[in-house]
């Protein structure tokens, strides 16, 4: 079917329900939004995701967009529900398109019911339950800028949604006022065209009516900013950075952030420098972090080889996305781990967290400084795409639980009780006395090449074999510290799940729907990869017949690590993998444990 | 008094030219009276960036070529400390190319010296950034590290020194220093400090080195002036050492780095109090301003 592009009334191509329909509720929603990269799918999102939140609903979106400025297919999708939610939902049951192309991506994920409303300025819709409206013709006349069609989108969407008119219109007003009054005008102007053009559609109005919820108390956030946030708590007060997706927003966060706390955020010439620098703020004592991606990680491995040999406290946040080389640079995978697990020449100890919430990452940011700082060792954060960018509901960051941990630092009375400083100097749990530069009486010589407890350079080789012991025995000493695991489900069911990062968000939800087809699950969440949890894998294994891992990557690298470690139960282990730069939709993970059953 | 690190014995060849430098740096230090637990030198990858070993001093070790990093980031984190850089000419020049671009803007208030033997002494000698054509097999034009930093339009502190100068050298240390601990940005000097085992050049370098000072229209505030300069002297196959670059005196100068990024007095972020009680109410309102 064709239409023509000039067309400037709103035809429908189904049969429009009779006006006395009574509006179809909905606990879970969830609205994509396509369009060319600056046709402004994500303040439609952001729109929605506004009042949305005004009605208590759980939200989660998430975004596809291509690494350029303008142009080029972008989508976000939006996902409200009166219960908590980490993930999108399955089926898409509306979407609004801006051009033809987001009508042909956008249709593949269209549950059985979705309706399509989209932009005729330009295009056509063969699809059924599709409404066209001359959004950027209309607003462009009236408004007399056609880039207002977005907010005209919204508008004809809290139509269809049976949105309060008033709360519609405060949404715009809390978004725009701080554009200006020009701003605001304009943009409440274009909501008006759209809320006219739907209404015009017999039938159209209050078609789905979106329940009420109760998470009132929730914030919305994603995980860098929790990385952010938990970093200013942490006592972090030094970080470089070089600008790369999905990792810069850490950095952007703390140049707002830190200031006020005598903090310094350096934007650095390279990653080879961004993460030098933070190695030289942590041996003068402060509490650094720097955050990446794959690419900058890759420079990076030879900065934190050098911070495990000198024993340097540094913290490093990797927002993984897709690899290798420069790989996708917006799209979302978990293909880090076997990189970070063995990440550098030679053997030195270092830990990798992994957060799965942006309150997770928040909390386990001020672990990361904390378990640096006492076990003098790199910390790694492990994040994914859509845990760094996707944005969602989440209780509140607090104080509750949070302390520092400072280790072994010396004071100047410390000092004074002493007659000899060595700054690795040997002891019994490997973690050594420290006096940052500057402290009156005593100097530290610290190096990356092997070296005494004084720091000289040695090639001994009685030294040589205390000295990798010392350092080793760290992913040992340490393990108290570290991060515990999380389970979820039904203790005693005999079908595992192991998943970690923003997978826990589809695996959770597929767990439910499981539980409604009779098909119990125990689900354990590591939050600890490196040292590999054996002591929790060991008996979470134990008590199962299978256990599916469940990863964004092709050659199941947390599945490999588990058989390195507990290798008897090597023939439990199932894969579910997906590496298509997406993230998981629980049918991925129900499908295969139903066909298991 | 608690025993720190004692110095080691210097790994150099018996008449190294970093000898020079070594006893030059330690006469500047104490010279300006600044505390050793104050003074920081950060050691490059090679024979010079052995140096920090043999002070008594906090010596921080860096990777090749990274050394500017780590340095930015000491004194970044603690404006308080005196800090060096110190390493060779393959370190700065090649491996650590980039760094030492961005040093120059950077404009950080730290001291880096690089010792030029124009060659890789500790792997035995073969050509680096700074070699003559011909030097073992070299084909490619030797990069001059002073024209470079002139290059660059930041109110920083340049210098070239020989190791044969042992007077002028500690002369220069001095006014490097005190150009750093005023916190008035970042601070070069390439000592010529010659490697007698791979690459003997004293008597070639002696015979040489031509001191800028006494050129006619030699002007330090003056960048065109210098550039030319050193460009003449270059060109008439002379070596031009002495001080290169210094802003000039009361004119307003680009303030140092660290005092952009810290307010005046602020203890940094190596001294700040980060337990959680002093900042309570601070990190109170951070936490609640995410709605």
């Amino acid at each position: 079917m064709t239409t023509p592009a000039s067309r400037t009334e709103a035809i429908s191509t189904e049969p429009i329900p009779s006006p006395g329909t009574p509006p179809k509720r909905l606990a879970d929603i969830s609205v994509m939004i396509g369009g060319q990269g600056g046709d402004g799918t994500l303040t439609v999102s952001d729109l929605l995701g506004r009042y949305f939140r005004k009605l208590g609903l759980y939200v989660y979106t998430s975004r596809n967009v291509l690494s350029r400025i303008r142009g080029g297919h972008a989508d976000a999708s939006i996902r409200a529900s009166c219960q908590p939610i980490l993930s999108i939902k399955p089926d898409v049951d509306i979407l609004m398109a801006f051009d033809e192309q987001a009508i042909e991506i956008g249709r593949s994920e269209l549950g059985p019911e979705g309706i399509v409303l989209y932009d005729s300025t330009g295009s056509a819709a063969d699809v059924p339950q599709a409404y066209g409206f001359p959004f950027a013709t209309l607003v462009g006349g009236q408004v007399g800028q056609p880039i207002y069609k977005n907010t005209a989108a919204y508008g004809a969407l809290s139509v269809l949604l049976g949105f309060d008119p008033v709360m519609t219109r405060q949404v715009i007003e809390e978004r725009f006022t701080r554009r200006g009054e020009e701003a605001l005008a304009k943009n409440l102007k274009a909501l008006e065209i759209g809320r006219q053009a739907a209404l015009s559609v017999p039938g159209l109005a209050d078609r789905w009516h979106v329940e009420s919820g109760e998470a009132h108390d929730q914030i919305l956030t994603i995980g860098n900013q929790g990385v952010a946030l938990g970093f200013v708590v942490g006592g972090g007060r030094f970080f470089a950075g070089y600008p790369i997706t999905p990792a810069t927003e850490v950095m952007e966060y703390l140049q707002r952030y830190l200031p006020a706390f005598q903090g310094v955020v350096r934007q650095a010439e390279d990653e080879l420098a961004a993460i030098n620098m933070i190695i030289g703020a942590a041996y003068a004592g402060a509490r650094v972090m720097t955050s990446t991606s794959g690419p900058g990680l890759s420079l990076m491995t030879e900065g934190i080889g050098h911070a495990g040999a000198a024993e340097i406290p540094i913290v490093i946040a990797d927002c993984a996305r897709v690899g290798p080389s420069t790989g996708q640079p917006t799209r979302h995978e978990q293909s880090d781990l076997a990189h970070l697990a063995n990440l550098g020449h030679g053997e030195f100890p270092r830990f990798i967290l992994a957060p799965a919430t942006p309150l997770e990452c928040f909390q386990l940011t001020v672990d990361a400084l904390n378990i640096a700082d006492k076990w003098r060792a790199p910390v790694i954060l492990l994040l994914d795409q859509a845990l760094c960018q996707n944005t969602t509901t989440s209780p509140p960051y607090d104080l509750d639980g949070i302390h520092m941990v400072r280790g072994k630092r010396l004071s100047g009375a410390d000092l004074e009780k002493m007659t000899e400083y060595k700054g690795y100097a040997f002891t019994a749990d490997s973690g050594s006395p420290i006096a940052p530069p500057g402290t009156p009486g005593v100097w530290s010589q610290v190096t990356g090449n092997e070296h005494d407890e004084w720091g000289h350079v040695s090639v001994n080789r009685e030294n040589r074999l205390k000295m990798m012991a010392k350092r080793m025995g760290k992913m040992v000493t340490a393990v108290p510290d570290l991060p515990a695991g999380k389970y979820f489900g039904e203790p005693h069911a005999r079908i595992g799940i192991i998943g970690y990062g923003s997978t826990i968000g589809p695996i959770l939800e597929a767990q439910e729907r499981l539980k409604t087809r009779g098909i119990r699950t125990r689900f354990y969440q590591p939050r600890t990869l490196w040292p590999v949890p054996g002591h929790e894998l060991d008996p979470f294994l134990h008590g199962v017949d299978v256990a599916y891992v469940v990863e964004n990557n092709y050659t199941g690298q947390f599945a490999r690590l588990i058989r390195e470690t507990v290798p008897w139960h090597h023939a439990k282990l199932r894969s579910i993998l997906r590496y298509d730069g997406l993230s998981f939709r629980s049918p991925d993970i129900i499908r295969p444990i139903t066909e298991g059953v | 008094m608690v025993q720190s690190a004692k110095p080691t014995q210097p790994i150099w060849c018996p008449g190294c030219g970093d000898f020079a430098l070594l006893a030059c740096v330690k006469k500047a230090a104490a010279e300006l009276k600044i505390p050793t637990h104050e003074l920081v030198l950060v050691g490059g990858i090679g024979c010079s960036g052995s140096i920090h070993n043999f002070l008594e001093i906090n010596g921080l070790h860096a990777l090749h070529g990274r050394l500017l990093a780590q340095a930015v980031g000491v004194k970044l984190a603690n404006p308080n400390l005196t800090v060096f850089a110190a390493g060779g000419d393959g370190d700065g020049y090649a491996i650590g190319m980039g760094h030492f671009m961005h040093a120059f803007k950077k404009n950080v208030s730290i001291l880096y010296i690089v010792m030029n033997n124009e060659t890789y002494g500790l792997t035995k000698g073969q050509p680096s950034p700074t070699s003559q054509i011909g030097f073992e097999g070299n084909i490619e034009k030797p990069f001059d590290a002073i024209l470079t930093a002139l290059s660059i339009p930041a109110p920083n502190f340049i210098a070239r020194t020989f190791s044969g100068d042992p007077k002028t050298l500690t002369a220069v240390l001095k006014e490097a220093l005190e150009f750093n601990r005023a916190h008035r940005g970042f601070a070069f000097i390439e000592d010529l400090s010659p490697c007698v085992t791979y690459n003997d050049t004293y008597k070639l370098w002696r015979e040489r080195v031509v001191d800028v000072s006494k050129l006619p229209g030699y002007d330090a505030s003056d960048r065109k002036a210098m550039f030319r300069l050193c460009m003449e002297a270059m060109d008439s196959g002379k070596i031009p050492i002495g001080v290169m670059h210094r802003p000039p005196e009361g004119a307003p100068l680009d303030p140092a780095l660290e005092t952009r990024v810290l307010p005046a007095g602020a203890l940094g972020p190596a001294r700040a109090d980060i337990e959680i009680e002093p900042n309570r109410a601070a990190y109170a309102k951070l936490l609640h301003s995410v709605a």
